[in-house]
């Protein structure tokens, strides 16, 4: 049966793989097999580590049954359009053993009321989330209470939604070739080693331990990685945000206002507030501050900040077709690891606004 | 002989069972293949309905019925910005065209406003005869929603100019737009009867729109926004003062500006912004 995405207008790659030796063992040894977003996004390595280092079956989740985590996963994926994350999951259900038949029967589960109570509320979370961002966080947050969801597995559930929603925007932004993907079960030669690529993978998946942040953090975002404290997100949060940081791919400047710009299309005061302590210390503030995130344009803006300010709006809400226009049309004008580097900062600041609001109510 | 029984009732079992699994089999692909037809009618159906309602509705709509039950298209107070646009010289060009040639270029005046919209995140709620009612920030937060309104109807302006050209290659005489913009409170979501529902913003923001629009033939201009946008734009955009008139249905008279364009201020410095591919060191 042809999958719900296969219809949705993708765009030519905008990136060229690269290889990095460094890169791909640390994929190998953290998942057990390549991944493909990673070559992709080589030329700024915290942007290809954070496919690997964030994702949330690999060590990360405490509480959270995995399953759930799939389906929340697969639910943003297809709230996001995004081809290549839906294909991808698919095909990774598909290596670890499931057949086609029983994934098309999950995606119908996922229509079913009679799933378990908390199955349902984490996958409305995730639809409402994806939809309607941290404005739905309060109402999301109850609903998850009442299905008896508790404090720590809600923060999971959030982290889940987060990392998806990064990866769904990196991966519809670069317009990552779907094909490869969607014919895997169709290959006489993947289909002689699924039995293989299952049994590494399902070796590789594991459950969290409890890991304390071991130094303080002293950066944009830092809340949102001790809200975590104790589970072995935060560190793997730290370790992505650190790498934002101090990459010089893009002005520490550039990076605030893009995260800036989405803090406030997305109505989250509290991103909103962590942002712009920094960005005064770059300088802005105040009415000008103002002006530029109304305007998404000012004259205190370089030419970098011109072009990706108003970029970052487009990656809030998007169509995966006319976004991925938008991100060519910056190809042109920018050098492949900005263009990386801008991808990953607008993915993850979405992704942060989603968790970051979530953070609040669960406290 | 008990053996032989034995036998010819296990054989029976085994044929038994595998006429099940056989017609099981049979079925199971037929109940596939209803349901794989039941999905491409789905898809036309959605396809078809996507024509009758704005974007993002149908598909919000088909997924509110389905896992959690919750209704996202409940009608919610917000503030939006309504675009209230209507043709100029529709009189002329319905006096020489047939009905046929009138209607397409009806259909292409219509497509390129609402291609214009659309590009800059605003949605058609209707068309009215050769009028149409846009929103910004009604189905999804926008806080630029007033800077998109403004530049959409400055494409709608620029899609004119380009439809006038292949109109006059036709001989056929030129069309124009009046374009009334207005941002206020007012109540979001499905609205209708049980019969027949739609998405709507209503409130008197889309009244004040749609008199806005009215006053571009008082004062001669293509665009006009009220107080409530210019005050959003923040110079982003070259406006003229109009003469404050009075519109029916509104107690004091409406303060309008005309749209120039974009300020120059807020306009990217060049076209050829060139070198921040070469700003950046070790980068070819």
């Amino acid at each position: 049966m042809a999958h719900a995405l296969e219809n949705v207008t993708w765009e030519e790659c905008l990136l060229e793989p690269r290889r990095d030796r460094a890169l791909e063992a640390f994929t190998r040894e953290t998942q057990g097999v390549p991944n493909p977003n990673v070559a992709y996004f080589a030329s700024v390595p915290w942007v290809a580590r954070a496919f690997v280092e964030l994702h949330p079956e690999y060590g990360l989740l405490q509480r959270l049954d995995p399953e759930v985590a799939d389906l929340v996963s697969l639910i943003v994926s297809q709230e996001n359009s995004c081809r290549f994350c839906y294909s991808a999951f698919r095909s990774l259900l598909w290596a670890k053993g499931m057949s086609r038949d029983r994934i098309d029967r999950i995606e119908q589960d996922l229509a079913r009321g009679d799933l378990p109570a908390r199955t349902r509320a984490a996958i409305s979370f995730g639809r409402m989330q994806s939809r309607s961002g941290p404005p739905a966080a309060a109402s999301a947050c109850e609903a998850l209470r009442a299905a008896g969801v508790d404090h720590d597995e809600l923060k999971e559930i959030a982290y889940a939604v987060a990392v998806t929603d990064f990866s769904n925007r990196a991966s519809t932004i670069a317009a990552l070739p779907t094909r490869p993907m969607e014919r895997m079960p169709e290959q006489w030669h993947m289909r002689l080693m699924r039995p293989l690529i299952g049994r590494i993978l399902r070796s590789h998946r594991k459950r969290g331990a409890p890991t304390p942040l071991e130094r303080e953090l002293d950066f944009p975002y830092a809340h949102v990685v001790r809200a975590y404290d104790g589970s072995p997100i935060a560190p793997a949060l730290a370790r992505t945000l650190e790498g934002l940081w101090t990459s010089g791919v893009l002005t520490r400047r550039c990076k605030l206002l893009m995260l800036a710009v989405i803090a406030r299309g997305l109505s989250c005061a509290e991103c909103a507030a962590e942002v712009a302590p920094a960005l005064a210390a770059e300088g802005l503030e105040g009415a000008a501050l103002d002006a530029i995130l109304n305007h998404l344009d000012g004259p205190e803006l370089d030419e970098t900040e011109r072009l990706l300010v108003p970029f970052a709006r487009e990656t809030i809400w998007y169509e995966p077709a006319r976004i991925q226009r938008r991100a060519r049309a910056l190809k042109e004008r920018l050098a492949e690891p900005q263009l990386v580097e801008a991808i990953g900062v607008a993915a993850l600041g979405n992704g942060l606004c989603r968790m970051g609001a979530i953070l609040g109510c669960a406290a | 002989m008990t053996a032989a029984w034995l036998a010819a009732v296990a054989l029976f079992v085994a044929l038994a069972l595998a006429f099940v699994v056989v017609v099981e089999r049979g079925r199971s692909a037929r109940l596939r293949a209803q349901l794989e037809a039941s999905n491409g009618e789905l898809e036309h159906l959605q396809r078809a309905c996507s024509r009758l309602a704005p974007d993002g509705v149908v598909q919000r709509l088909i997924d509110a019925g389905s896992a959690d039950g919750s209704d996202p298209m409940v009608p919610e107070r917000k503030v939006a910005t309504a675009l209230f646009a209507d043709l100029v010289g529709y009189t002329a060009l319905s006096e020489r065209l047939d009905p046929a040639a009138l209607a397409r270029v009806l259909n292409g005046y219509l497509q390129r406003m609402s291609d214009a919209i659309h590009e800059h995140r605003g949605h058609v709620s209707t068309f009215l005869g050769d009028g149409i009612l846009a929103y910004f920030g009604a189905l999804r937060p926008d806080p630029w929603q007033c800077t998109d309104a403004v530049t959409a109807a400055l494409a709608m302006r620029a899609a004119v100019a380009d439809y006038n050209r292949e109109l006059a290659a036709e001989g056929l005489p030129p069309i124009g737009v009046g374009i009334g913009i207005h941002r206020g409170p007012g109540l979001a979501g499905l609205i209708g009867s049980r019969e027949r529902m739609e998405f709507a913003f209503v409130g008197s923001t889309v009244n004040i729109a749609a008199r806005v629009q009215g006053l571009t033939r008082v004062h001669g201009v293509d665009i006009l926004v009220t107080e409530d946008v210019r005050t959003e734009l923040e110079g982003a955009f070259d406006v003229d003062p109009m003469p404050a008139e009075h519109v029916k249905g509104i107690a004091d008279a409406v303060v309008t500006y005309a749209v120039r364009g974009r300020s120059d201020v807020a306009q990217p410095s060049s076209p050829q912004r060139v070198g921040v591919k070469d700003a950046l060191p070790g980068t070819t």
